[in-house]
């Protein structure tokens, strides 16, 4: 359909819906399932590597990180989308909600790891749970829109 | 609703009548977070034929919106498009375009 003329606001506002769909599409949507999972187990072990001595803690933080970054890059191109380093589709607020808890959770089960050898054990579980819940559900929903 | 002098005022600033269709539109808005998309999974994303992308990213390659850079990838070709410099300045301008409309109503 082509435009022309004078856009009404509530064209406009239209507009601009239809540009955050898009976009939140392009965050989300597309990505396999074993791509969630697997970031999510890759997020879960950071706080088990409180457990280990702390050379192998962080020669495992570093595999990690790498396993992360090559998760990225083949969903990437399963998804036929590349956002660069530099680019992402993912709004702040997307960002937040996807890693944030994750990431407060991991913490905590890292600097109660002296109080109880189990804390980071269940960190971990409540990491992956987290991740996954929140990537599943939020890429589902995108698929729908 | 009809538009305010602002709203006129908006539109010669920035306004971009070739984005502003419906489809081009949200190809620009897949592709400006992005570096690059594949043309299938653009296809995907926006839920229209083969064809019919074809069309609107012709008309937005020959503004010099967007470019297209072939790769073969497990012997097929593939086609991957991205916003140019320029494409990127026009949509970010509509988009601010649009949100001047809406402010000034």
């Amino acid at each position: 359909m082509e435009t022309h003329g004078p856009v009404s606001p509530a064209e406009a506002a239209a507009a601009l819906a239809a540009v955050r769909r898009s976009r939140a599409r392009v965050a989300w949507a597309g990505y396999p399932t074993w791509y969630w999972l697997a970031t999510a187990a890759a997020w879960a072990v950071m706080p088990l590597a409180t457990l280990l001595p702390a050379w192998l803690g962080l020669v495992s933080c570093v595999l990690v990180s790498f396993t992360l970054l090559r998760l990225v890059v083949v969903a990437g191109r399963i998804r036929g989308v590349c956002e660069g380093w530099t680019r992402g589709a993912m709004r702040s607020r997307d960002v937040a909600v996807l890693y944030g808890p994750a990431v407060v959770v991991a913490v905590a089960g890292g600097f109660t790891a002296s109080l109880a050898w189990w804390s980071p054990v269940v960190a971990a579980v409540l990491v992956f749970a987290l991740f996954a819940g929140t990537a599943l559900t939020l890429s589902a929903r995108a698929g729908r829109q | 609703m009809s538009p305010s002098p602002d709203t006129e005022q908006a539109i010669e600033d920035g306004f971009d009548q070739l984005i502003h269709a419906p489809v081009r539109l949200r190809i620009c808005a897949a592709l400006d977070p992005v570096r690059e998309i594949e043309f299938g999974a653009l296809l995907d994303l926006l839920g229209i034929s083969k064809s019919a992308l074809s069309k609107h990213v012709s008309m937005l390659a020959d503004a010099g919106y967007v470019e297209q850079r072939r790769a073969v990838r497990d012997t097929r070709q593939r086609v991957w498009l991205r916003l140019t410099d320029t494409g990127r300045s026009a949509y970010q301008g509509h988009i601010a375009a649009l949100r001047r409309i809406i402010d000034g109503s």
